[in-house]
């Protein structure tokens, strides 16, 4: 990189090149610890309906670009489900407001632009009025390559004085392995299309040529094209807000106002924190993992089973700043869920964004407020420009997660227990292929994964079947929608009895849904919650159950259909069809298996498609009496965990409905707690046994010896607590 | 509002609201009365009854002398919606095909924030589901399928249908509702349901109303269109009871108009109609039919609606005199699928509570508001949260001593401690200009809301004629409008009561309209764009005789009804559709299909910026649409010759102090009801009436025209 020097064709604030304001900009922050050097914040303090007025006319302004531009894709991904975003930046790069949908993106449309910035477009390939620029990397900046941002500069006579960014979620980018999470890629060439922060046109029309490399590269041209033309029509209608706003009030007071939104951004998360946490270091950890050993299409360095560590340390300091670090993490790896830092601060805001800072004043001030300590080499930062992260989602996701417990701890230490959540699960994501006439696959992408059980509260269960760590705005969709774009029809979609992790409070629940094929051949793979739980209970609540897969080919469903036979529509227990009685034929496949690569598939096959529920909160044997009666009524607990897990003891009624018994529940109750007491031991004893029967003998399966060799390899400081909490030697390693 | 006897009433107007039931009369000459009662939710026709004695009370007239004369009556009210609300509407038994049984408890995830501000929509602790309408042991599903294109995938299982049918009727159930998947594409299973659930009924001697999806709403959309039909069956039928007695009252008293019902799409139908859940929304709608009607007098085609309550803003558009129309509103955290004439809203009412955040030091409005207990000015009102109306006292825009003519006596010192303690101190501001900081403030919020209204469709304000009413209206209108370069700013003098005035302006007419999802084929041979165009005609063939099947329950010719035809239109493989006008004149023979292809581009281009129209796709026709009309008289603006001495001296209340551009100035004050046509109230200026108040801003004139209707501009 050269140096930059002002030239008269500098477009930035005051005849500077925008690398020399962001370099001020990062230079003013550090020295002074104010975003743009704003000690004090002039136009709030001074005119404090000013900036009211401008702060409501940009927010509003970037949600209605959202809200109008979205009618225009094809792709159910953005024209129903509403993953797609917006956000007006500062020249360099800062978001100032954004809209709801996909927010984990605040951060990766930063990132983007300063790449930019950075590596010097203003030169070359130049930064003019009416440009369009297009970025899909993750490696520059994204969370996956499904997820395609365009950017617009704003200029005013002459200067960049906003950029205006938008981001949608694609159902397709041509990865080896069709679908927007494809699972499969194990480096960047399998990952699909790459748009490395690239200027794709100019007079506010795409260059053709890049049209072209564009269709012809993706799986949904007509998705990619429609979806193309929401983000720039929405980057348009953000532009002339802007130009609007600079009318009415002048461009020094619009300059004046960005920096001190972003700075008042910064504080209000300040304050945020002081007063909603305790300060101190919090812990949680998560795994995940992908069982691909059996694989036989994959490499040998791909066909392995893998364990992935999710240590998050949040420590908040007194002044009101969060250090999350996820020393500990183990290596990256030749799939398509590694992650990179800006997919992981992403993850970061999207949760901090719907907890800690959900209200309407949330823009990137917040991350000046945070730091984020990823161990290279790990898969939350593998600093290679060649992994591939087609997937990250199966990673970012139980991190996201595992941050859910620390913060709670705090809201609770505060007081603040309604803001308590335990957590929120993964769900399995159903996407494929559909062999078109010209042999190639038409993708899908289901995502009514959104729709989870999230995690119980101090004062409610969780919320049922509509959250997720990642987005706010969950919608499972219309199934006449689904089945209008894919090869597999709903035989069901239903509530899922027992999928909430049990506790005083109990998780959200969670849903599944049956899919028959309804084509010759199809492709079909998913991804999700696995054989580990990533997700865990909270204040003693257990954890929602773990992942699994269920599919059955060859079936007798024609037969049965023609005989007007039952016919299943659910999978009640795991692994076991809601009509267990019935031939259904002999192809079951059933294991603790979500992730999977892509599997053929043919005509009346079933597919179970499971979105699981939350973990709970508290002790199951504190849990009312009332609430275990409403769940059995509702058909949502089996009598069988109810009394299993939560001590009750039920009556069958003359009808058959079951009914606690609350006296003899209290009593079965305590029987439970003397038993737990007399099988209770001190931790120290405890963990003295387990360092002697599990640790020192490293009695551990391959991946989890795979997993914390690297991990202490990668962290020596990890490594350090490692041994010192088993008291090990210094030269313990796996 | 006229308080001269008349005797030649033409029309009446009806807005049961859930604590107040509002009627109107309006005479030939366009004078009006107003009468108030309470609402008796048991028996609305009760609350109707006083309430049209108090509004006549002012013409000195009795109910049986003004009926006869009456040629149009409107109702609107929110009974329906009060019912949704509350859950208290009939006991529903729903049939849907098996493993879908869940659907209303699942609520697709979506219905646990719609609705919500952009900050709880983010907090996801604050998301919750609500009581579904039909408990999961009312819902039965039986076995069957069909696919997109309406291909049997599972044959309809007979024998589970008349099990649910026995089952159901042995529950107790008052109706039986049928949502099964695509039957918009194919409804031989609803039917087939319908027709074996008729033979159980026989048999068992025991028979309830079915509702079926393919009738009720033949639209794509599993999830609105279960939502749409259940409460047609849940809240609309017991509402069309309390409507049936309402009639009944007016014929005692002596109508020979048959009582029509606003709905949601801004026409008014029977009560007898076949799709009464339609009605769900009405008393908004008001306003914009009002809006049209002046829109049509006074030959102003595009209108911006404004409606400033005590606890929303709500506003609407009017292009080529015409309301717009959205077709999946959501309404009570239902999503729906009916045409709905679209009103945006933002929970920025003059009720709204005003705080300032103690972490960010800034200011929030609401999102709670004091409602009819006004703010901490009103000594009844036990309020103690400053509000906008609090504010507006504070700046010496509101009279304490005239607040709904006098009937409440507000505190100036209450207000002024209020503001000083919860707003001026925490910013740091003197009293009067932190209260008129959060005018300024509230007013453009309201404004940004019009401005992205108007320009997110593709239009500038100097298009439109801003339009304000609503109690709060003409007090915050000079705020709101300044600067945006609206052509003009209206304010009827009857702001107060213009939903209600709106209601009588409403033509009779049905709207219906089905899926037909066909792809235009531009490129095929001119036999088969010319058959195309004989299916189109035909299908709006059907929907003509639903209209006229409709019009004649209540005895209206055909002849007599105004047809327009009109298709949902988008690119092939887009989600979301246009409605597209059809001159049925010009679309004959194979060559005519452009004439929907040159009018949808015209309106997309002008929506969504130039860039995203995509031609190359091709075009897809999703919904037919019919509507027929059957005009109705209509109130006649008044009509005044303008005076000499257009404010009189008796108009002239006096002056007070008014915190206007940073400072107290002196500022006159007039009695509304004494100006008189031509009169030109130059700004600062006060104009009271007991209804509401009209700020004349500083460097503004408003001027009373001869309809009663100030104009306010520039100075």
């Amino acid at each position: 990189m050269h140096t930059a020097t002002t030239t008269v064709s500098s477009i930035g604030w005051d005849r500077q090149t925008l690398r020399e304001m962001l370099v001020a900009s990062e230079d003013a922050f550090s020295s002074t610890g104010h975003y743009g050097a704003c000690e004090r914040l002039e136009m709030k303090e001074g005119d404090p309906i000013l900036y009211e007025k401008l702060h409501s006319r940009v927010r509003g302004g970037v949600v209605s670009a959202r809200e109008n531009a979205k009618r225009i894709a094809a792709s159910p991904l953005v024209a129903q489900m509403g993953e797609l975003c917006f956000s007006l930046c500062t020249p360099e790069g800062d978001t100032l407001a954004l809209s709801t949908g996909i927010i984990v993106h605040v951060q990766t449309m930063s990132e983007a632009i300063k790449y930019m910035i950075r590596h010097d477009y203003e030169t070359n390939p130049g930064i003019k009025d009416g440009d369009i620029f297009v970025n899909n990397d993750p490696q520059i900046s994204n969370v996956h390559c499904a997820d395609v941002q365009t950017f617009v500069p704003i200029f005013y006579e002459g200067e960049l004085i906003s950029w205006a960014a938008s981001v949608t979620h694609e159902f397709d980018v041509g990865a080896s392995a069709p679908g927007s999470n494809s699972v499969g890629p194990i480096n960047r060439f399998e990952d699909g299309i790459d748009l490395p922060a690239m200027r794709c046109g100019e007079n506010d029309r795409l260059f053709a040529d890049y049209v072209g490399r564009c269709t012809k590269a993706v799986r949904s041209p007509l998705y990619w094209t429609l979806d193309e033309k929401t983000r720039i029509a929405g980057c348009h209608i953000l532009r002339k807000l802007v130009l609007g706003v600079v009318a009415d009030h002048g461009i020094d007071a619009y300059k004046q106002f960005v920096r001190e939104a972003v700075e008042d951004g910064r504080r209000s998360f300040v304050e945020r924190i002081r007063e909603q946490l305790v300060p101190g270091t919090y812990r949680a950890s998560v795994f995940m993992d992908y069982q691909f050993s059996q694989e036989a299409a994959l490499p040998e360095e791909a066909a392995v089973d893998e364990l992935f560590h999710v240590p998050v340390k949040v420590t908040v300091a007194p002044e009101g700043r969060l250090d999350i670090s996820l020393q500990g993490a183990n290596s990256w790896g030749y799939h398509s869920f590694n992650c990179t830092p800006v997919a992981m601060r992403g993850g970061l805001w999207a949760l901090l964004a719907q907890t800690l800072m959900s209200n309407d004043k949330v823009n990137a001030g917040s991350t000046f407020a945070v730091s984020l300590d990823l161990p290279h080499g790990s898969w939350s930062n593998p600093g290679h420009h060649l992994t591939a992260h087609g997937n990250s989602w199966l990673t970012l996701v139980p991190f996201a997660n595992a941050l859910a417990r620390p913060l709670s701890r705090g809201y609770q230490s505060r007081g603040y227990v309604e803001e308590v959540i335990a957590g929120w699960p993964h769900g399995t994501c159903l996407q494929g292929g559909q062999l078109s006439e010209a042999g190639v696959d038409a993708a899908f992408s289901n995502l009514e994964i959104c729709c989870l059980g999230a995690g119980a509260g101090v004062v409610q269960d969780g919320l049922d079947y509509a959250s997720c760590s990642w987005f706010p705005t969950a919608d499972m969709g219309d199934i006449e929608d689904w089945e209008s774009s894919e090869p597999l029809l709903y035989l069901g979609r239903t509530v899922k009895q027992d999928s909430a992790g049990l506790g005083r409070r109990r998780g959200g629940l969670g849903f599944e849904s049956l899919r028959m094929v309804w084509v010759d051949m199809c492709r079909v793979q998913s991804f999700g919650e696995g054989l580990v739980a990533c997700q865990a209970g909270l204040f003693g609540g257990y954890p929602a159950p773990s992942g699994y897969r269920h599919t059955m080919r060859n079936t007798n469903l024609p037969e049965l259909f023609s005989g007007r036979q039952p016919y299943p529509v659910a999978d009640w227990e795991p692994g076991e069809f809601d009509q267990p009685d019935l031939p259904l034929g002999a192809d079951e496949l059933r294991d603790k298996r979500s992730s999977t690569l892509l599997a053929r598939h043919h005509r009346h096959d079933l597919y179970l498609s499971v979105s699981y529920g939350g973990p709970g909160l508290g002790d199951p044997l504190a849990r009312p009496v009332d609430a275990i009666q409403r769940d059995l009524d509702a058909d949502t607990m089996s009598s069988r965990l109810a009394a299993a897990v939560c001590g009750a003891e039920i009556r069958e009624e003359g009808d058959g409905a079951a009914h606690v018994d609350a006296v003899a529940t209290a009593d079965r109750r305590d029987e439970l707690r003397r038993d737990r007491a007399r099988r209770a031991t001190p931790v120290r004893e405890w963990m003295q046994q387990e360092r002697e029967a599990r640790v020192v003998p490293r009695d551990v399966i391959e991946p989890v010896a795979r997993m914390y060799r690297s991990a202490m390899e990668l962290s020596p400081e990890w490594a350090g607590e490692y041994r010192e909490f088993w008291d090990l030697p210094k030269d313990f390693v796996y | 509002m006229s308080a001269a006897a008349t005797t030649d009433v033409r029309a009446l107007g009806l807005d049961a609201g859930g604590t107040m039931t509002d009627t109107i009369f309006v005479d030939g000459a366009g004078g009006f009365v107003i009468g108030k009662a309470q609402t008796t939710p048991e028996d609305e026709s009760l609350g109707f009854a006083r309430s049209v004695a108090d509004a006549l009370g002012y013409w000195d007239l009795a109910p049986d002398a003004v009926f006869p004369t009456i040629t149009s009556g409107v109702y609107s009210g929110t009974s329906m919606l009060n019912r949704l609300l509350e859950r208290k509407g009939q006991r529903v038994g729903l049939i849907v095909y098996r493993g879908m049984e869940d659907t209303l408890r699942l609520e697709q995830g979506v219905q646990t924030w719609l609705g919500y501000s952009y900050a709880d929509t983010l907090h996801v602790v604050t998301h919750r589901h609500h009581e579904p309408l039909v408990a999961r042991s009312r819902i039965h599903g039986v076995g069957g399928k069909m696919d997109r294109s309406g291909i049997e995938v599972i044959p309809l299982y007979e024998h589970d249908v008349r099990r649910v049918v026995h089952e159901l009727l042995a529950q107790g159930v008052d109706c039986i509702c049928v949502n099964l998947l695509f039957s918009w594409r194919n409804p031989a299973h609803e039917r087939r349901v319908a027709e074996i659930a008729g033979e159980v009924m026989d048999e068992t001697k025991r028979s309830v109303p079915i509702y079926v999806s393919s009738m009720v709403c033949p639209k794509r959309g599993d999830f609105a269109r279960l939502n749409t039909l259940v409460i047609e069956a849940y809240a609309a039928e017991p509402s069309r009871r309390q409507l049936a007695a309402v009639r009944e009252t007016t014929r005692e008293l002596g109508a020979r108009f048959d009582l029509r019902v606003m709905a949601s799409f801004g026409g008014t139908i029977a009560v007898d109609s076949e799709q009464l859940v339609t009605t769900l929304v009405s008393g908004p709608i008001g306003g914009c039919l009002g809006a049209r009607h002046l829109s049509e007098q006074l030959g102003i085609s595009n209108i911006v609606c404004t409606d400033v309550g005590g606890t929303s803003f709500d506003w609407a558009l009017i292009v080529d005199g015409e309301q717009q129309i959205t077709l999946d509103p959501d309404i009570a955290h239902f999503k729906l699928n009916l045409p709905m004439v679209r009103i945006d809203t933002a929970g920025a009412g003059s009720g709204m509570y005003v705080r300032v955040n103690p972490l960010s030091k800034r200011v929030e409005f609401g999102p709670d508001s004091a409602g009819s207990r006004i703010g901490v000015s009103n000594p009844q009102g036990g309020v103690s949260t400053v509000t906008v109306t609090d504010c507006g006292l504070v700046v010496g825009w509101l009279n304490p001593d005239y607040f709904l003519g006098g009937e409440l006596q507000l505190s100036l010192d209450a207000a002024r401690e209020g503001v000083r303690r919860q707003l001026a101190e925490p910013l740091g501001l003197s009293v009067e200009v932190a209260a008129a900081g959060v005018l300024e403030l509230f007013e453009s919020d309201l404004k940004h809301h019009l401005e992205t209204a108007v320009m997110g469709q593709g239009f500038e304000p100097a298009d439109f004629t801003l339009l304000s009413y609503g109690g709060g209206g003409p007090l915050h209108v000079g705020g709101f409008s300044e600067g945006l370069g609206f052509q003009d700013v209206l304010v009827p003098s009857w702001a107060a009561a213009f939903s209600a005035f709106g209601c009588v302006c409403a033509d009779y007419s049905y709207r219906f309209d089905r899926q037909i999802d066909m792809e235009l084929p531009l490129d095929a041979p001119a036999e088969e764009r010319g058959a195309f165009v004989d299916k189109l005609k035909q299908i709006w063939k059907q929907l003509e005789l639903r209209i006229v099947s409709e019009f004649a329950q209540s005895g209206v010719a055909s002849s007599a009804i105004s047809l327009t035809p009109r298709v949902r239109m988008q690119y092939t493989g887009q989600l979301n559709d246009i409605e597209v006008e059809v001159a049925l004149d010009r679309l004959a023979g194979p060559d005519s299909l452009v004439v929907l292809v040159d009018e949808f581009e015209r309106l997309y281009g002008r929506i969504y910026a130039s860039a995203a129209r995509s031609p190359e796709l091709g075009y897809f026709l999703t919904l037919a649409v019919m509507t027929g009309t059957l005009p109705v008289e209509k109130p006649v603006l008044p009509e005044e010759p303008v005076q000499p001495n257009a404010t009189p001296e008796a108009a002239r209340k006096g002056t007070r102090r008014v915190f206007t551009r940073g400072e107290w100035t002196e500022t006159p004050t007039y009695e509304m009801d004494e100006l008189a046509a031509g009169s030109q109230v130059r700004g600062p200026g006060i104009i009271e009436a007991p209804s509401t108040t009209f700020a004349v801003p500083a460097a503004s004139v408003a001027e009373l025209d001869t309809h009663r209707i100030f104009h306010l501009r520039r100075a």
